[in-house]
Parts: structure tokens; sequence; C-alpha cells
């Protein structure tokens, strides 16, 4: 590892003067000094102006832009899904009812219903679902590859309503549901997806 | 009346007090570097374009949470900052583009022109190579200029972590960019 | 019990006096008494506190640091109080209820001009609205327009349709674009179909077999 003479780092953070380096010291600041002035050339961009006012004038969703890029653009992080079947996946994911219950399953209260998560991770040792149905709980509701195809899925009951989550994997990589279509920001620099449970018995 | 000369916390007032159009002095003020950073995080003209846009919007509809007025360049860094990790977040550093690479070459460029462009673009490379937050540290605070407790105001973070951050991405640049000489 | 509450939203002092309990261990403890006297003022105020209990037990679940959970859980304050504003504007009588706050707080988050989360209530002048909401939302989320998603989801309301069944009408729509049409073509198609659009496609029953509920949290 090249570690920088820790002076060089003193000098760059207005702790000491560089007059007081060496000249091969003071050449690694220089240096650090031209890398940022290349770096400080503007981008050729057009002005910004226009585009936000008239947003400001006239309120669209952002989201809205942001998800139309994501369905226009091939995807090839954890797995490559076409925009068409994303779609219909999603769709079955987020809005989902249920046949009348039989002897199979839990039984579902009248104020419950079933959220189905999948998520595509090939390389994963472990997926979680981690939201606002577990009070954020990493760990308490996992997903399973039965198959060993990459796919993880999990089928959970929950109470009617709205709610925001991510996957864990491997208990360290938090990801958003690239297969969900709804999408809100955390508040913390990043998204949540969000999941509608409807009722069971409706 | 003209608003050209006001202070941000003055400009901040205005736009408070209805006048939606002196947001226009905000972005004309702060768009070049805020999209520079940008431009710098994601590697993508246009993805920061897009992010720096969607920012100023952002700003514009919770500037009443902005509890400094007269610190509002640290405000909208914050707010930039936020969203270039979530863009990244959705494209890991393998799929960044780099449309910063130099444009086919013009006979009419000149060689420092030339030379530039390459720098530039070699910079950029080595930069992306960097973890997003040693990448974030290091063009706050030597691109963009902030001191740390601005940073620390910009990123939430503490400080001392901070150093750390750019202790460490000045080392790795070094590391990448010498490999080239 | 409101079906759209989701988790119970109680604002009232039980609920947040028990902030701090849930809060500890799983918050940096800076962060624990700011959040906790956030959580009293919402509840002073007759907002709900779960959301912002929620978004603080989320930061510490992503291993936020604490000014950022705080500034996070006062955005989330703030989202509340324009929700509440805006249902009072829109002609909800004071004082308005927790569920509901959070249903327009949910439409804000996701984007949805205020006029047109308005419109919505003024065409559901009672609750509840947590459903056209959301249904709106994920037509803006396509990039129709708000306005025209609105119409769409109005129309639908005026032909009878209530709570999921339109979900169902915001997910026709999503699915014609799917097909090829213009968005305009998609809205046309789908106000054509009201009030018989397609409900949403079911799990199987083997999904169903295998479902089942999150672990027990463990005890305080």
């Amino acid at each position: 590892m090249n570690a920088i003479d820790p002076r060089v780092h003193q000098a760059l953070d207005g702790e000491l003067s560089p007059e007081a380096l060496s000249p091969e010291l003071r050449r690694v600041v220089e240096w650090v000094v031209t890398t940022a002035a290349v770096l400080a050339a503007p981008l050729p961009l057009a002005s910004l102006e226009p585009r936000v006012m008239a947003l400001i004038r006239r309120p669209v969703p952002s989201r809205a832009r942001r998800l139309l890029r994501w369905l226009a653009t091939p995807r090839s992080i954890t797995f490559r899904v076409r925009p068409v079947w994303s779609l219909a996946l999603a769709a079955v994911v987020a809005l989902l009812t249920l046949f009348p219950i039989g002897r199979e399953g839990p039984d579902i209260g009248e104020h419950e219903g079933i959220a189905q998560f999948v998520g595509r991770f090939p390389e994963a040792q472990s997926v979680h679902v981690v939201g606002s149905f577990n009070d954020w709980r990493p760990g308490s509701i996992a997903l399973e590859d039965v198959d060993q195809d990459g796919v993880w899925r999990a089928t959970v009951v929950l109470p009617a309503g709205a709610y925001e989550y991510m996957f864990v994997v491997d208990g360290e990589r938090w990801v958003p549901d690239h297969l969900a279509e709804r999408l809100v920001a955390d508040e913390f620099g990043r998204e949540n997806s969000i999941v509608i449970v409807r009722p069971a018995r409706r | 009346m003209a608003v050209t000369g006001a202070s941000d916390a003055e400009v901040v007032a205005r736009v408070l007090g209805g006048d939606r159009e002196a947001f226009g002095l905000v972005v004309r003020r702060y768009e070049a570097g805020l999209l520079r950073f940008a431009g710098r995080m994601l590697g993508s003209r246009d993805a920061a374009a897009d992010a720096v846009a969607e920012s100023f919007v952002r700003a514009y509809r919770h500037l009443a949470s902005c509890r400094e007025p007269a610190r509002l360049r640290t405000w909208l860094y914050r707010i930039v900052a936020n969203r270039c990790k979530s863009h990244l977040t959705r494209r890991p550093i393998a799929d960044v583009s780099l449309d910063e690479a130099p444009p086919v070459a013009d006979p009419a460029d000149t060689e420092v022109e030339l030379e530039r462009a390459e720098q530039l673009a070699l910079v950029q490379r080595a930069l992306v190579r960097l973890s997003p937050e040693k990448r974030e540290a290091f063009l706050l605070k030597h691109v963009e200029g902030l001191s740390y407790e601005e940073m620390a105001s910009v990123t939430g973070e503490r400080i001392p972590t901070l150093k750390m951050r750019v202790h460490r991405a000045r080392e790795a640049l070094l590391r990448v960019l010498e490999g080239h000489e | 019990m409101r079906l759209w509450l989701g988790l119970a939203l109680c604002a009232g002092p039980l609920a947040a006096q028990s902030a701090r309990a849930r809060l500890e261990g799983r918050v940096p403890g800076a962060a624990v008494p700011v959040v906790d006297s956030l959580v009293q003022r919402a509840s002073g105020e007759g907002l709900p506190t779960e959301p912002l209990i929620q978004k603080a037990l989320e930061g510490g679940a992503k291993q936020i640091t604490a000014p950022r959970i705080v500034a996070a859980v006062e955005v989330s304050l703030g989202q509340l109080r324009d929700a509440r504003d805006l249902l009072v504007h829109a002609g909800d009588e004071p004082p308005v209820t927790p569920g509901e706050v959070t249903t327009v707080a949910w439409a804000l988050r996701r984007g949805l001009p205020d006029p047109v989360v308005e419109r919505v209530l003024a065409a559901l002048p009672r609750p509840p609205r947590a459903s056209a909401m959301h249904a709106v939302a994920d037509l803006a989320a396509h990039h129709f327009d708000p306005d025209s998603a609105a119409d769409l989801i109005i129309a639908a309301i005026g032909q009878g349709l209530v709570r999921e069944r339109l979900l169902d009408v915001s997910a026709a729509a999503a699915h014609e674009l799917q097909r090829g049409h213009t968005h305009a073509e998609a809205l046309a198609l789908v106000r054509q179909e009201l009030p018989n659009v397609p409900t949403s496609p079911k799990p199987t029953r083997s999904a169903v077999a295998k479902a089942r509920r999150p672990a027990a949290p463990p005890p305080p």
C-alpha cells in the first residue's frame, strides 16, 4: 500500500505549510493539487435553469421520470429483466388477492393479506426482506431459493396496508426490489420499494 | 426589484415569501459546481444533469426545511450527494458510463486542448475506481473546496471519518495514476 | 380498525410512550432522546407517530449516523404536517384522523402534486382514500400526467369502484402501456372498460400454502 507521508496530508488539510516540506513531498502535494485542478474543469452542459424552472412551475413527479428511464434501460446489475416482463411480475408481486382459503396455508385474518417477495440474486448466500412490516429488523423474514436457480422468494402474511422495504443480501448489502414498480425516497439518500398488501377476503 | 446581488438568505426569504421565480438565481449560482460534482461522482454528464435538476426541484419544494439559509450551498450539496448515492446504488461502479472520454480528435483542436482532455479522461477513470465514499470525500474537499465542517454537514459523517476518507482517496488515486506513468 | 392503517397507527399517548422502548438498542443512543421528543411533539399535534418511529428504526437498521436519522425523522414530521394541512385545506374537519394523515403523506411522498391530492380528496369526501391515492400515484409512476391519472381514478369512483378495485384500474392502464399503447390511448381504453376492469391476478394455492408470518420480535 502506497501510504502518503502524513506531512503531505497535513499540508493538504491546511495544518502545515507546504514550505515546511522537502521538495519530494512538495511534489506530491502539487500532484494532488494538479489532479484536483484537472477535475475542476466545468462540465460542458447547458444551464439547467430553464428545465428546473419549468418543472417548478408545473410539478411533475421526478420519481416518474426515473422510473421511465429505469423501464427503458436494460438492466445488468444482478439480473436481466425486460421492462415488459418486469411490469407483469411487479403486478403479481404488488397487487395480490386470494382464492378463498381452504385447509392449506395459514389462517388469514379479515384485515390481512399476502405479500410475495421475489428477487434474482444468483450469487447470494442469503436474502432477507426488511421493512416497515417487521420494524426494519434484518433477519426476521428470509427468502428461499428452493430450486437453486438464483431466484429467491418469500410469501408473507401481513396486515393490509402499504409498506416500505428493501432486500438485504448476504446480511450486508441493502438493495431495492428491482421488480417493484413503486419507489420512494428513504431520506437517507436511497430509495425503498413499496408493497401494497390487499385484504384477502375481498 | 433585482435580486442578482442578494445573499442566499435573502433569496431564500424571497422564494418562501412567494417569489417563485427568484429560485432561478439559486440555480444559476450553484449549478456549475453541483453539475461538476455530480458528473465526477457518476461518470456521466446526462446522469449528472438529471440528478442536479431533480435536486434543485426537491430543494425548491423543501426550501422551508433549510434551517440555515446562509449555508444554502452546503444544503444543496447534501441533496445532490444523496441523490448521487441513490443513483450509484441502482447502478454500481461497473455500470457507470464514461462519457467523459475525450471526443474524437478534431484537427482544429490544439495540442494543449487534446492533452487536457486526455488528462481529464485519465483522472476520471481513476476516480471512478474509488469507492463512492472516497470519491465523494475527495471531490468535496479538493474540487468543490468545502471545509471539513461543511463536508460533515453535507454527508452527516464525523470529521475524523471524512479526513480518513480523503487521505485514503489521495493514496488510492496516486496508486492508480502511478500505474499509468 | 381501518384496513389501510397497516401497522397500528394510534396517535395516543400510549403509543408515544412506547417509542423510547422500541428505539433503544436499535437506534444510535444519541438519536433516541431527540427522536423521542419529535414523537411526543407529533403525538401532541394529533399526528401519527408510527411513521416517525419506523423512520428511526429504518435508519438504525441501515446503520445511519444519529444526526442523519434525526434529520430524516424531522423531514418525516414535516411531511405529516404538510399532509394534515392539505387535509384541512381540502375540507376535512379538524382534528383530522391520523390514518388519513398517513394516507395523504404517502401520496405526497410518492410525488403527487398538492392540487391532484386535493382533487382526489374532494372526490372521496370520507375515508378510506388510501387505495385511490396509491392508484393515482401508481399511474404517475408510469409517467401518466397526474391530472389525467386523477381523472381516471375519479371516473372509476364515479362508476362505483372502491378501495382495492381502484388499484386494478391503475394496473389495467399500466398493462395497456405494456402492450404498446400510448398514455392517452391507455387511459381511453381503460375508461371505456369501466367499471369492468380485470381484477388483479391471484397467487397460486401452493404460494398461499407457503405463506408465513414474520418472526415475532424479541421481547424488549
